[in-house]
């Protein structure tokens, strides 16, 4: 799995820490979902999605390897 | 009680046991209580007299303390840092039972070629796995957040 999810977070001029308040987790967990290191739940996906504005399927991508 | 409402009552007990926290002040208090067993072991040889009893609650104290702070909850707690701390008990249970087994042998082996006259073989105490079992989870905690 693959994430734009830096993309999207500068296209609203966020920071990492802004985006991790926005959606009730931690700096190093949009660290890490950003690094391709985690994949956030269902719940998680949907409300960055509401903050993003799109659907998950737009920030989120399945590679060769899923 | 119907069948189908037992399994959800039980599913629900199960839920708030696996996400049962203690609040973060009790990660000083472990820190605290921890100091204070290791302060104890060092009194051992001061009251010698009491040095079981020192000995046996040092013990205890020091495992309450640790499991206070393998308990206790992050500053920012969320499903990554539920993920890792899953995964360090796993690690945690999975080398501590590595470590029952194997360990004994080691010291056997050991303490044979040191001591000249014929060591027994002695099982591991309860004390000294769980110990291994929580150093291990929150050695592993800590590294699994430091690299996350």
């Amino acid at each position: 799995m693959r994430n734009s999810i830096k993309v999207e977070r500068a296209i609203l001029s966020l920071t990492q820490d802004d985006l991790a308040k926005k959606i009730g987790v931690s700096r190093q967990t949009i660290n890490s979902i950003e690094a391709n290191r985690y994949v956030p739940s269902t719940v998680l996906s949907l409300r960055l999605s509401e903050v993003f504005g799109k659907p998950v399927n737009d920030f989120f991508k399945l590679t060769e390897e899923d | 009680m119907n069948p189908k409402k037992a399994i959800d009552c039980e599913r629900s007990t199960i839920q708030k046991i696996l996400i049962f926290r203690l609040p973060r002040y009790f990660r000083t208090l472990g820190i605290v209580l921890f100091a204070i067993s290791f302060l104890c072991m060092f009194l051992k040889s001061s009251f010698p007299e009491h040095a079981s009893v020192l000995k046996e609650g040092a013990n205890r104290l020091m495992l309450v303390a640790m499991l206070f702070m393998s308990m206790a909850k992050d500053k920012e707690e969320d499903e990554l840092t539920i993920l890792l701390r899953g995964q360090s008990y796993a690690a945690a249970f999975i080398l501590g039972v590595v470590y029952a087994l194997v360990m004994p042998y080691i010291e056997y082996g050991v303490s044979n070629l040191v001591n000249t006259e014929a060591e027994t073989f002695k099982e591991l105490g309860d004390f000294q796995i769980l110990l291994f079992m929580l150093m291990i989870q929150l050695m592993y905690y800590s590294v699994l957040k430091k690299i996350r």
